[in-house]
């Protein structure tokens, strides 16, 4: 099914995360907004950064640097979210990701997306549906439905890393009584 | 589709979901009948019932719906007349033709009008009613999927009732969800003009005035709308009385389902979550609660054993207990197993309450499936996870020889918690108000240091806390001083230290979706009048990780 709507669908919302250019098929874009009050929650890997009231509904905000292994990023004027439906075993999820800024919508057929390279991506190759490129620049476009798949954050949440230990520590601490 | 097309499906799907509320009460009936043969409302009842079906069946043009009921209803006419006296086996046969007309109804729909072969015989046994020879087919199992679609609000009409049945509307449950989910955003919405109002307009201006009329009214339409979501238990119950007359006399043994409290209502999303539980526990008290006859008439009991459901309001929850005159649990051999599971705790050392809860634990189950000893414990995880996730407890109570009582413990709604909120830096957090004892200011000597855990001195008894802003690992720093809340849960009290407190008020429940449930200490969301996001501490499992933290992390700062 994704190779038919890959052929439709032309439209892609580029965004820059940890000064990376990223972009997400526009179908999955629900609406992008303003960064505003989030609300932590405790015990949770560090990537999630809390929730958010979108209208009505708790929506949860991730950190798609610190998941994939950069810093965590800064909150500025031009942060925002961009709110993604996220296909999980069938069933439509909403979902936020943090972006520094996001910078255009761009038209690429699907003779202009690149097959990622084996490997010297920043991100696995996994979650990359190719490259694309804009003013002699390549970005990686993410398969967000892989990106954040259930099993892709549990294994993640898993894995300690700088942020992580603190979570990582309690959880031994827990198992150890 | 045309209109007249649409009209046609209504009718059809009223007929399906009347056919199937008139099949219940018959199923009843027909139990009751067993019991006290005389009982002519009873067979009164079964025959309206059928002929009610038969009615409207030949009306749509079921013939051999119709034909199937005429035979039924005979049949009834000569248990009524008395030319037929009323017998187990008589019963059976008709409580096996209610399940063939549950069968018979949606295939006529479908289009499928002839009878098969079990039908058939059916019939045939309906129309000959001399024939007394003990039916052989296995009751054909009842299509449970089927009967959960049509449960739900259907009550209190009645064949003759035609008139209320007319003021009577069915409605798509997400459709009351949604409903709910507008309420709370009015309320929301509400919350946000009233801050608006405050610093703007002075009080007692018109513009307030309007603002508390329309409060009243938010929060009127929130009631009703949650009214309108509860449904009394009662045919939920009755629908066992099937299972336990079954199960019993596939068993070889003798029981019958007394009921209590039919009336109390539950909030409709809870229902699906109560089937498999009651399944279950119904079950295990039948399989291994109830004595066969001649052992219960040995002990002095009667021979005709009794399992109750029974269900009750006591405070902010809904109990409901499954209550049988069995056997009683075992202690020793609870005991026995919980040694073998290698569990750390001296069994011996145990109160009766603490040892049965090890009947809950997965395990345990299994340990005793394989072994088949003959003790509860096959399947009770399910029933632990199915009440955990109406946010309730379970219980076990039990004297041997005396029988045994599981009593369950149920939250009034899933939709609406009356919460406390507390505040720690620029978070709110929400506290079930039913756990909620007192508050005070923290001490002085607690104050100083900033451990995620302490003990404080209440009244002379030593109760220690849970500091929520270390606890959470949350940013910022604390203020002088902080507060503390005695929250009570399964007989625990503890504290938790927290900047701000900010009162009771009502919070609709919102989940946190795929990703964040099933967090520890967490039971799910809310959103405040500023628009925020606020998480609703679960206390008992706060408390219960607390408990299980060592000391030196517990009082590690992080």
């Amino acid at each position: 099914m994704s190779e038919t709507r890959s052929a439709e669908q032309t439209q892609y919302l580029t965004f820059h995360l940890a000064r990376e250019e990223y972009a997400v098929s526009i179908l999955k874009v629900k609406e992008i907004i303003e960064y505003g009050t989030i609300t932590i929650v405790p015990q949770t890997p560090p990537w999630i950064r809390g929730v958010i009231n979108l209208r009505g509904n708790v929506v949860p905000v991730l950190d798609l640097a610190i998941k994939f292994g950069m810093s965590q990023s800064l909150i500025t004027d031009r942060t925002c979210i961009v709110i993604v439906e996220v296909d999980m075993d069938g069933e439509t999820t909403v979902m936020g990701v943090i972006a520094d800024s996001v910078s255009q919508v761009i038209d690429l057929p699907p003779s202009d997306i690149l097959a990622p390279p084996a490997f010297g991506t920043r991100i696995k190759v996994d979650f990359l549906h190719g490259m694309g490129k804009s003013d002699k620049k390549f970005f990686l476009i993410l398969d967000i439905d892989k990106v954040l798949s259930i099993d892709e954050l549990k294994i993640t949440a898993t894995l300690p890393n700088s942020q992580g230990e603190m979570t990582a520590l309690k959880e031994l601490s827990q198992e150890g009584t | 589709m045309t209109i007249t097309d649409i009209d046609f499906e209504a009718i059809l799907r009223t007929f399906v979901a009347e056919s199937e509320e008139h099949l219940t009460r018959m199923e009843e009936a027909l139990i009751n009948l067993e019991a006290h043969p005389d009982d002519q409302k009873s067979l009164e009842a079964i025959f309206r019932g059928a002929h009610t079906i038969k009615g409207n069946a030949a009306s749509l043009g079921f013939a051999k719906v119709g034909e199937f009921a005429h035979a039924f209803e005979d049949m009834l006419q000569r248990l009524r007349t008395g030319v037929l006296s009323v017998t187990q086996t008589r019963i059976t046969l008709l409580l096996r033709s209610v399940d063939a007309l549950r069968q018979m109804i949606p295939d006529a729909i479908t289009g499928v009008e002839d009878l098969q072969s079990n039908q058939q015989s059916l019939f045939n046994r309906l129309t000959n009613a001399d024939d007394n020879e003990m039916p052989t087919a296995p009751a054909p199992r009842r299509n449970q999927s089927e009967r959960r679609t049509n449960l739900v609000g259907r009550r209190r009409e009645d064949v003759q009732a035609w008139i209320e049945r007319a003021h009577t509307v069915r409605v798509d449950i997400a459709k009351l969800d949604r409903m709910l989910n507008l309420a709370g955003e009015i309320a929301v919405a509400h919350g946000r003009l009233r801050q608006v109002l405050e610093t703007t307009v002075r009080q007692g201006s018109e513009a307030w005035q309007a603002q508390e009329q329309l409060e009243r009214l938010s929060v009127d339409l929130q009631e009703q709308i949650m009214k309108v979501r509860m449904v009394p238990v009662g045919p939920i119950f009755r629908q066992y009385l099937r299972t336990v007359r079954d199960l019993a006399q596939a068993n070889g043994k003798a029981a019958r389902l007394g009921l209590e409290g039919e009336d109390v209502e539950v909030d409709l999303s809870m229902v699906e979550h109560l089937k498999d539980p009651l399944t279950q526990m119904i079950r295990n008290a039948l399989d291994h609660g109830i004595e066969p006859p001649e052992v219960r008439r040995t002990n002095g009991k009667d021979p005709c054993g009794l399992v109750t459901l029974k269900a009750f309001h006591d405070g902010a929850s809904i109990v409901i207990e499954i209550i049988d005159d069995g056997a009683g649990l075992n202690r020793e051999r609870i005991a026995e197993r919980v040694r073998l599971l290698g569990a750390a705790i001296d069994p011996d050392s145990l109160s009766d309450q603490e040892l049965y809860k090890f009947i809950f634990e997965p395990g345990f189950s299994t340990a005793e499936k394989i072994t088949d000893l003959s003790g509860r414990g096959v399947g009770m995880d399910v029933v632990k996870r199915n009440i955990e996730a109406l946010r309730g407890t379970a219980t076990i109570d039990s004297r041997r020889g005396h029988g045994t009582t599981i009593t369950i413990r149920l939250p009034l709604t899933l939709a609406i918690i009356e919460g406390f909120g507390v505040g720690v830096g620029d978070e709110t957090y929400i506290l079930p108000l039913h756990c909620v004892r007192e508050c005070l200011t923290l001490p002085d000597d607690e104050g100083h240091h900033a451990n995620r855990c302490g003990v404080i001195d209440l009244r002379g008894a030593p109760v220690p806390y849970v500091r929520l802003r270390n606890w959470y690992a949350l940013p910022g720093q604390r203020p002088a001083r902080e507060s503390i809340v005695i929250v009570e849960e399964n007989g625990m009290q503890a504290g938790l230290a927290v900047d701000h407190l900010y009162g009771a008020h009502q919070t609709v429940i919102k989940p946190l979706g795929t990703h964040l449930k099933n967090l520890p200490g967490i039971a799910g969301s809310a959103i405040l009048g500023s628009g925020r996001v606020a998480l609703i501490v679960d206390v008992g499992s706060l408390m219960r990780e607390a408990a299980h933290a060592t000391p030196l992390n517990a009082n590690q700062e992080w």
